[in-house]
Protein backbone atom coordinates (compact mmCIF):
# COMPACT_ATOMS: atom_id res chain seq x y z
CA UNK A 1 0.00 0.00 0.00
CA UNK A 2 1.11 3.37 -0.31
CA UNK A 3 2.02 5.34 2.00
CA UNK A 4 -0.45 8.62 0.76
CA UNK A 5 -3.30 5.75 0.92
CA UNK A 6 -2.53 4.62 4.58
CA UNK A 7 -5.30 5.69 7.26
CA UNK A 8 -3.02 7.29 9.59
CA UNK A 9 -1.71 9.69 6.43
CA UNK A 10 -5.46 10.77 5.76
CA UNK A 11 -6.02 11.71 9.17
CA UNK A 12 -2.98 13.72 9.01
CA UNK A 13 -3.07 15.35 5.81
CA UNK A 14 -7.27 15.69 5.52
CA UNK A 15 -8.00 18.57 7.91
CA UNK A 16 -4.83 20.63 6.49
CA UNK A 17 -6.39 21.71 3.02
CA UNK A 18 -9.71 19.55 2.36
CA UNK A 19 -11.62 19.51 5.16
CA UNK A 20 -9.86 22.79 6.89
CA UNK A 21 -11.15 23.51 10.20
CA UNK A 22 -11.31 27.15 9.71
CA UNK A 23 -12.41 27.19 5.97
CA UNK A 24 -14.48 24.40 5.50
CA UNK A 25 -15.97 23.62 9.24
CA UNK A 26 -15.60 28.02 9.77
CA UNK A 27 -14.20 27.28 13.63
CA UNK A 28 -11.88 28.79 15.31
CA UNK A 29 -12.61 32.05 13.69
CA UNK A 30 -12.45 34.32 16.65
CA UNK A 31 -8.57 33.41 17.65
CA UNK A 32 -7.98 33.78 14.22
CA UNK A 33 -9.20 37.17 14.54
CA UNK A 34 -7.00 38.27 17.43
CA UNK A 35 -3.67 36.97 17.37
CA UNK A 36 -2.67 37.58 13.55
CA UNK A 37 -1.04 40.92 14.04
CA UNK A 38 2.36 39.71 13.96
CA UNK A 39 3.72 36.60 12.87
CA UNK A 40 5.04 35.62 15.86
CA UNK A 41 2.38 35.49 18.44
CA UNK A 42 0.28 33.46 15.32
CA UNK A 43 3.34 31.11 15.30
CA UNK A 44 3.32 30.31 18.95
CA UNK A 45 -0.33 30.69 19.12
CA UNK A 46 -0.34 27.98 16.24
CA UNK A 47 1.77 25.63 18.45
CA UNK A 48 0.29 25.97 21.57
CA UNK A 49 -3.13 24.93 19.70
CA UNK A 50 -2.11 21.86 18.07
CA UNK A 51 -0.30 20.36 20.88
CA UNK A 52 -3.44 21.08 22.92
CA UNK A 53 -5.88 19.34 20.07
CA UNK A 54 -3.03 16.36 19.87
CA UNK A 55 -3.09 15.55 23.00
CA UNK A 56 -6.81 15.95 23.87
CA UNK A 57 -7.74 13.75 21.01
CA UNK A 58 -4.90 11.02 22.22
CA UNK A 59 -6.56 11.51 25.92
CA UNK A 60 -9.99 11.30 25.22
CA UNK A 61 -9.22 8.55 22.64
CA UNK A 62 -7.71 6.22 25.21
CA UNK A 63 -10.51 6.41 27.87
CA UNK A 64 -13.76 6.59 25.60
CA UNK A 65 -14.00 3.15 25.96
CA UNK A 66 -14.23 3.39 29.52
CA UNK A 67 -15.79 7.25 30.24
CA UNK A 68 -19.28 6.85 30.61
CA UNK A 69 -21.16 8.59 28.22
CA UNK A 70 -24.01 10.71 30.60
CA UNK A 71 -21.08 12.61 31.71
CA UNK A 72 -19.08 12.43 28.25
CA UNK A 73 -18.89 16.10 27.88
CA UNK A 74 -17.84 17.08 31.41
CA UNK A 75 -14.57 15.23 30.95
CA UNK A 76 -13.60 16.23 27.66
CA UNK A 77 -13.72 19.58 28.76
CA UNK A 78 -11.98 18.79 32.15
CA UNK A 79 -8.59 17.03 29.46
CA UNK A 80 -8.86 20.00 26.88
CA UNK A 81 -9.12 22.96 30.30
CA UNK A 82 -6.08 21.05 31.87
CA UNK A 83 -4.24 20.64 29.09
CA UNK A 84 -4.42 24.83 28.04
CA UNK A 85 -3.39 26.08 31.15
CA UNK A 86 -0.57 23.53 31.17
CA UNK A 87 0.20 24.92 27.95
CA UNK A 88 -0.41 28.60 29.60
CA UNK A 89 1.55 27.75 32.46
CA UNK A 90 4.48 26.76 30.09
CA UNK A 91 4.24 29.58 28.09
CA UNK A 92 4.47 32.24 31.31
CA UNK A 93 7.56 30.12 32.48
CA UNK A 94 9.99 29.93 28.81
CA UNK A 95 8.45 32.35 26.75
CA UNK A 96 7.26 35.07 28.63
CA UNK A 97 7.22 38.22 26.28
CA UNK A 98 5.16 36.47 23.66
CA UNK A 99 2.70 34.81 26.54
CA UNK A 100 1.98 38.80 27.62
CA UNK A 101 1.30 39.15 24.12
CA UNK A 102 -1.14 36.55 23.36
CA UNK A 103 -3.01 37.31 26.98
CA UNK A 104 -6.19 36.27 27.23
CA UNK A 105 -6.15 34.04 23.79
CA UNK A 106 -4.20 31.15 24.98
CA UNK A 107 -6.83 30.67 27.63
CA UNK A 108 -9.35 30.72 25.49
CA UNK A 109 -7.82 27.93 23.59
CA UNK A 110 -10.45 25.86 25.73
CA UNK A 111 -13.51 27.81 23.92
CA UNK A 112 -11.88 26.95 20.69
CA UNK A 113 -14.15 24.38 18.95
CA UNK A 114 -11.99 23.11 16.83
CA UNK A 115 -10.42 20.92 20.33
CA UNK A 116 -14.55 20.51 21.05
CA UNK A 117 -14.90 19.25 17.61
CA UNK A 118 -12.54 17.09 16.84
CA UNK A 119 -13.07 15.34 19.96
CA UNK A 120 -16.43 14.76 19.48
CA UNK A 121 -16.63 13.35 16.12
CA UNK A 122 -12.90 12.21 15.88
CA UNK A 123 -11.85 10.67 18.99
CA UNK A 124 -15.22 9.25 20.53
CA UNK A 125 -15.00 6.81 17.13
CA UNK A 126 -11.61 6.31 16.65
CA UNK A 127 -8.33 4.64 18.13
CA UNK A 128 -5.90 6.95 20.12
CA UNK A 129 -2.79 6.57 17.56
CA UNK A 130 -5.50 8.33 14.31
CA UNK A 131 -7.07 10.61 16.90
CA UNK A 132 -3.58 11.87 17.78
CA UNK A 133 -2.59 12.32 13.77
CA UNK A 134 -6.14 13.82 13.45
CA UNK A 135 -5.26 16.27 16.23
CA UNK A 136 -1.77 16.95 15.00
CA UNK A 137 -3.33 17.64 11.56
CA UNK A 138 -6.16 20.10 12.89
CA UNK A 139 -4.08 22.15 14.53
CA UNK A 140 -1.54 22.12 11.86
CA UNK A 141 -4.37 23.26 8.96
CA UNK A 142 -5.67 25.74 12.21
CA UNK A 143 -2.35 27.34 11.93
CA UNK A 144 -1.38 27.49 8.47
CA UNK A 145 -4.54 29.95 8.34
CA UNK A 146 -3.08 31.78 11.56
CA UNK A 147 0.29 32.42 9.79
CA UNK A 148 -0.75 32.95 6.09
CA UNK A 149 -3.16 35.44 7.96
CA UNK A 150 -0.79 37.16 9.91
CA UNK A 151 2.05 37.07 7.17
CA UNK A 152 -0.48 39.21 5.01
CA UNK A 153 -1.01 41.45 7.89
CA UNK A 154 2.49 41.95 9.44
CA UNK A 155 3.80 42.50 5.86
CA UNK A 156 1.03 45.22 4.99
CA UNK A 157 -0.13 46.76 8.28
CA UNK A 158 3.37 47.41 9.88
CA UNK A 159 6.04 46.78 7.09
CA UNK A 160 7.50 43.88 8.56
CA UNK A 161 8.09 40.09 9.19
CA UNK A 162 8.37 38.06 12.58
CA UNK A 163 9.51 41.85 13.36
CA UNK A 164 12.48 42.25 10.95
CA UNK A 165 11.40 45.60 8.78
CA UNK A 166 10.71 44.36 5.31
CA UNK A 167 9.88 47.15 3.59
CA UNK A 168 13.00 49.25 2.42
CA UNK A 169 13.25 52.67 3.88
CA UNK A 170 13.30 54.47 1.06
CA UNK A 171 9.84 53.06 0.10
CA UNK A 172 8.23 55.10 2.66
CA UNK A 173 10.19 58.29 1.72
CA UNK A 174 8.67 58.14 -1.65
CA UNK A 175 5.08 58.15 0.11
CA UNK A 176 4.48 54.86 1.03
CA UNK A 177 2.13 53.98 3.71
CA UNK A 178 1.33 51.30 6.35
CA UNK A 179 -1.79 50.02 5.97
CA UNK A 180 -3.82 50.83 9.29
CA UNK A 181 -6.65 48.93 8.57
CA UNK A 182 -4.17 45.46 8.19
CA UNK A 183 -3.90 46.10 12.45
CA UNK A 184 -7.48 46.13 13.13
CA UNK A 185 -10.01 42.75 12.84
CA UNK A 186 -12.04 43.43 9.84
CA UNK A 187 -8.92 43.06 8.19
CA UNK A 188 -8.75 39.93 9.18
CA UNK A 189 -12.43 38.77 8.37
CA UNK A 190 -11.57 40.26 4.55
CA UNK A 191 -8.29 38.18 4.60
CA UNK A 192 -9.83 34.94 5.57
CA UNK A 193 -12.60 35.57 3.14
CA UNK A 194 -10.61 35.89 0.39
CA UNK A 195 -8.04 32.82 1.57
CA UNK A 196 -11.08 30.45 1.94
CA UNK A 197 -12.69 31.74 -2.05
CA UNK A 198 -8.92 30.72 -2.67
CA UNK A 199 -8.87 27.40 -1.01
CA UNK A 200 -12.36 26.28 -2.89
CA UNK A 201 -11.45 27.71 -6.07
CA UNK A 202 -8.35 25.78 -6.14
CA UNK A 203 -10.21 22.31 -4.08
CA UNK A 204 -12.63 22.29 -6.19
CA UNK A 205 -10.62 21.90 -9.66
CA UNK B 1 -22.44 -0.54 40.53
CA UNK B 2 -25.07 1.89 39.54
CA UNK B 3 -24.41 4.15 36.50
CA UNK B 4 -24.81 7.01 38.62
CA UNK B 5 -22.45 5.91 40.78
CA UNK B 6 -19.98 4.85 38.32
CA UNK B 7 -20.19 8.61 36.62
CA UNK B 8 -19.52 10.34 40.24
CA UNK B 9 -16.59 8.11 40.65
CA UNK B 10 -15.42 8.64 36.89
CA UNK B 11 -15.95 12.43 37.28
CA UNK B 12 -13.82 12.88 40.67
CA UNK B 13 -11.13 10.39 39.19
CA UNK B 14 -10.75 12.69 36.28
CA UNK B 15 -10.93 15.96 38.72
CA UNK B 16 -8.21 14.52 40.78
CA UNK B 17 -5.66 13.62 38.30
CA UNK B 18 -5.99 16.67 36.40
CA UNK B 19 -6.09 18.39 39.27
CA UNK B 20 -2.85 16.99 40.59
CA UNK B 21 -1.30 17.58 37.57
CA UNK B 22 -1.42 21.03 37.27
CA UNK B 23 -0.84 21.63 40.92
CA UNK B 24 2.38 20.14 40.13
CA UNK B 25 3.10 21.94 36.72
CA UNK B 26 2.09 24.85 38.35
CA UNK B 27 4.68 24.72 41.66
CA UNK B 28 7.33 23.16 39.34
CA UNK B 29 7.19 26.23 37.23
CA UNK B 30 6.36 28.54 39.67
CA UNK B 31 9.90 30.08 39.74
CA UNK B 32 10.24 30.67 36.95
CA UNK B 33 7.16 32.36 36.25
CA UNK B 34 8.05 34.48 39.37
CA UNK B 35 11.82 35.34 37.96
CA UNK B 36 10.16 36.44 34.42
CA UNK B 37 7.93 38.87 36.27
CA UNK B 38 10.23 40.21 38.32
CA UNK B 39 12.66 40.45 35.26
CA UNK B 40 9.75 42.02 33.58
CA UNK B 41 8.81 44.61 36.30
CA UNK B 42 12.87 46.27 36.09
CA UNK B 43 12.95 46.19 32.48
CA UNK B 44 9.94 48.45 32.56
CA UNK B 45 11.49 50.56 35.28
CA UNK B 46 14.60 50.94 33.09
CA UNK B 47 12.60 51.66 29.97
CA UNK B 48 10.81 54.55 31.89
CA UNK B 49 13.89 56.41 32.08
CA UNK B 50 15.15 55.42 29.05
CA UNK B 51 17.93 53.14 30.80
CA UNK B 52 17.46 50.29 28.17
CA UNK B 53 15.73 50.70 24.43
CA UNK B 54 12.30 49.40 24.13
CA UNK B 55 12.63 46.51 21.38
CA UNK B 56 16.01 45.70 22.38
CA UNK B 57 17.11 42.04 23.71
CA UNK B 58 18.35 41.82 26.90
CA UNK B 59 19.86 39.27 29.06
CA UNK B 60 17.74 38.81 32.57
CA UNK B 61 21.83 39.15 33.88
CA UNK B 62 21.89 42.60 32.16
CA UNK B 63 18.59 43.92 33.32
CA UNK B 64 19.59 43.08 36.66
CA UNK B 65 22.47 44.79 36.80
CA UNK B 66 21.26 48.04 35.54
CA UNK B 67 18.44 47.85 38.08
CA UNK B 68 20.87 47.18 40.92
CA UNK B 69 23.20 50.12 40.32
CA UNK B 70 20.82 52.82 38.71
CA UNK B 71 17.11 52.99 40.66
CA UNK B 72 16.77 53.16 44.43
CA UNK B 73 13.25 52.60 45.98
CA UNK B 74 12.10 55.04 48.16
CA UNK B 75 8.73 56.17 50.01
CA UNK B 76 6.83 59.38 50.29
CA UNK B 77 5.36 60.94 52.97
CA UNK B 78 2.23 63.12 53.00
CA UNK B 79 4.60 66.36 53.25
CA UNK B 80 6.65 64.82 49.92
CA UNK B 81 9.48 64.33 51.66
CA UNK B 82 11.26 61.25 50.46
CA UNK B 83 13.27 58.57 52.34
CA UNK B 84 14.78 55.47 51.23
CA UNK B 85 12.52 52.22 51.96
CA UNK B 86 15.03 50.31 53.71
CA UNK B 87 15.00 52.43 56.29
CA UNK B 88 12.66 52.14 59.45
CA UNK B 89 9.91 54.29 60.09
CA UNK B 90 9.85 54.99 56.52
CA UNK B 91 6.47 54.92 55.04
CA UNK B 92 3.66 56.25 52.61
CA UNK B 93 3.75 55.81 48.73
CA UNK B 94 6.59 54.06 47.04
CA UNK B 95 8.34 55.87 44.40
CA UNK B 96 11.82 54.61 42.63
CA UNK B 97 14.23 57.26 42.07
CA UNK B 98 16.60 56.76 39.28
CA UNK B 99 20.26 57.90 40.65
CA UNK B 100 23.40 58.15 38.96
CA UNK B 101 26.72 59.87 40.75
CA UNK B 102 24.54 60.60 44.06
CA UNK B 103 22.30 63.28 41.98
CA UNK B 104 18.46 62.22 41.19
CA UNK B 105 17.80 62.00 37.58
CA UNK B 106 14.44 61.04 37.27
CA UNK B 107 11.51 59.52 39.77
CA UNK B 108 9.41 56.94 38.55
CA UNK B 109 5.70 56.29 40.21
CA UNK B 110 4.18 53.26 40.14
CA UNK B 111 0.22 53.84 38.15
CA UNK B 112 -2.31 51.74 38.62
CA UNK B 113 -5.29 52.46 36.63
CA UNK B 114 -9.19 51.04 35.77
CA UNK B 115 -8.55 49.55 32.15
CA UNK B 116 -11.89 48.76 30.04
CA UNK B 117 -11.17 44.70 31.22
CA UNK B 118 -9.36 44.99 34.34
CA UNK B 119 -6.31 47.24 36.01
CA UNK B 120 -3.45 48.60 34.29
CA UNK B 121 -0.24 48.83 35.62
CA UNK B 122 2.63 50.73 34.73
CA UNK B 123 5.30 52.96 35.27
CA UNK B 124 5.26 56.87 34.86
CA UNK B 125 8.90 58.27 34.96
CA UNK B 126 9.35 62.08 35.52
CA UNK B 127 12.52 64.44 34.51
CA UNK B 128 14.43 66.04 38.17
CA UNK B 129 12.18 69.26 37.09
CA UNK B 130 9.70 67.56 38.36
CA UNK B 131 6.73 68.60 35.60
CA UNK B 132 8.94 66.79 32.25
CA UNK B 133 7.66 63.24 31.54
CA UNK B 134 11.10 61.00 30.91
CA UNK B 135 8.59 58.19 30.17
CA UNK B 136 5.66 55.82 30.35
CA UNK B 137 5.38 52.02 30.16
CA UNK B 138 2.52 49.44 30.88
CA UNK B 139 3.75 45.96 31.99
CA UNK B 140 0.21 44.66 32.99
CA UNK B 141 -3.32 45.31 31.11
CA UNK B 142 -5.95 42.96 29.97
CA UNK B 143 -7.50 45.74 27.09
CA UNK B 144 -8.45 44.59 23.93
CA UNK B 145 -5.57 43.58 21.58
CA UNK B 146 -5.30 46.01 18.50
CA UNK B 147 -7.71 48.06 20.27
CA UNK B 148 -7.29 49.28 23.87
CA UNK B 149 -4.55 46.70 24.11
CA UNK B 150 -2.33 49.15 22.31
CA UNK B 151 -1.42 50.94 25.28
CA UNK B 152 1.11 48.03 25.71
CA UNK B 153 2.67 48.95 22.57
CA UNK B 154 5.84 50.90 21.66
CA UNK B 155 4.48 54.00 19.82
CA UNK B 156 1.61 55.00 22.30
CA UNK B 157 4.35 54.68 25.00
CA UNK B 158 6.92 56.86 23.35
CA UNK B 159 4.47 59.20 22.61
CA UNK B 160 4.13 60.58 26.15
CA UNK B 161 8.26 61.71 26.37
CA UNK B 162 8.60 65.17 26.57
CA UNK B 163 4.97 66.05 27.83
CA UNK B 164 4.46 67.73 30.88
CA UNK B 165 2.58 67.96 34.07
CA UNK B 166 2.27 71.78 34.68
CA UNK B 167 0.53 74.29 32.67
CA UNK B 168 2.78 76.41 30.96
CA UNK B 169 1.98 78.89 33.91
CA UNK B 170 3.81 76.41 36.16
CA UNK B 171 0.45 75.01 37.69
CA UNK B 172 -0.37 71.13 38.16
CA UNK B 173 -2.01 70.01 34.73
CA UNK B 174 -2.18 66.02 34.74
CA UNK B 175 -1.54 64.79 31.54
CA UNK B 176 -4.44 63.16 29.44
CA UNK B 177 -5.01 60.69 26.71
CA UNK B 178 -6.97 62.91 23.62
CA UNK B 179 -9.53 61.14 21.26
CA UNK B 180 -7.35 61.22 18.67
CA UNK B 181 -3.86 63.15 17.44
CA UNK B 182 -3.45 65.82 19.96
CA UNK B 183 -2.53 68.53 16.94
CA UNK B 184 -5.84 67.60 15.51
CA UNK B 185 -7.78 67.88 19.15
CA UNK B 186 -6.04 70.54 21.48
CA UNK B 187 -5.72 73.88 21.03
CA UNK B 188 -2.23 75.24 20.78
CA UNK B 189 -1.76 76.01 24.39
CA UNK B 190 -2.44 72.84 25.99
CA UNK B 191 -0.83 70.30 23.50
CA UNK B 192 2.07 69.54 26.00
CA UNK B 193 -0.59 68.34 28.94
CA UNK B 194 -1.88 65.60 25.76
CA UNK B 195 -0.78 62.48 24.50
CA UNK B 196 -1.89 60.77 20.90
CA UNK B 197 -5.65 58.08 21.64
CA UNK B 198 -5.98 55.29 20.53
CA UNK B 199 -8.34 54.77 17.41
CA UNK B 200 -11.15 52.17 18.65
CA UNK B 201 -10.26 52.49 22.20
CA UNK B 202 -11.97 55.95 23.90
CA UNK B 203 -12.24 54.25 27.26
CA UNK B 204 -8.97 52.97 27.47
CA UNK B 205 -7.52 56.10 26.88
CA UNK B 206 -10.41 57.81 29.34
CA UNK B 207 -9.26 55.60 32.46
CA UNK B 208 -6.02 55.25 31.90
CA UNK B 209 -6.44 59.38 31.95
CA UNK B 210 -8.03 59.26 35.43
CA UNK B 211 -5.46 56.72 36.73
CA UNK B 212 -2.86 59.22 35.59
CA UNK B 213 -4.41 62.40 37.17
CA UNK B 214 -4.99 60.44 40.15
CA UNK B 215 -1.45 59.35 40.38
CA UNK B 216 -0.05 61.90 39.79
CA UNK B 217 -2.67 63.94 42.23
CA UNK B 218 -1.43 61.38 44.91
CA UNK B 219 2.17 62.17 44.46
CA UNK B 220 2.25 66.25 43.10
CA UNK B 221 3.71 66.99 46.90
CA UNK B 222 6.67 65.12 45.67
CA UNK B 223 6.64 66.92 42.08
CA UNK B 224 6.20 70.19 43.77
CA UNK B 225 9.42 69.86 46.14
CA UNK B 226 11.25 68.15 42.68
CA UNK B 227 10.23 71.53 41.15
CA UNK B 228 11.66 73.46 44.08
CA UNK B 229 14.57 72.15 44.25
CA UNK B 230 13.78 70.95 47.60
CA UNK B 231 14.71 67.25 46.87
CA UNK B 232 17.80 66.10 48.42
CA UNK B 233 19.29 62.28 48.75
CA UNK B 234 19.30 61.35 52.80
CA UNK B 235 22.36 59.80 53.40
CA UNK B 236 20.75 56.34 53.96
CA UNK B 237 22.05 54.12 50.99
CA UNK B 238 25.22 55.77 49.87
CA UNK B 239 26.02 54.63 46.92
CA UNK B 240 24.35 50.76 45.65
CA UNK B 241 25.20 47.53 47.42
Amino acid sequence: MKLTATKEFKALLEPLVKNNPVFIQSLGICSALAVTVQLKTAVVMGLAMTLVVAFSNLIISTIRNVMPRNIRMIVELIVIASLVILADELLKAFLYDISKQLSVFVGLIITNCIVMGRAETFALGNPPWISFLDGLGSGAGYSVVLIAVAFIRELLGSGSLFGFQMVPEAFYRAGYQDMGIMLLAPAAFIIIGLLVWLQKSLVNE
Amino acid sequence: MSDTLKSIWFAALTALISSLLLTGASLGLKEYRLKNIKIDNQKNLLKSVGLIRPEGQYASVEIEKLYRENIRTYRADKSGRITPQKEPGSQGLPLFLYVQKETVRAYILPVYSRGLWGRIEGYLALENDGATVSGFTVFSHGETPGLGGEIGTRWFQENFRGKKIIDPRGKFAPIAIAKGRVTDRIPQGRQANFVDGISGATLTGRFLSEGLRDTLMAYEKVSANFRAGRIKLTTGEKSSP
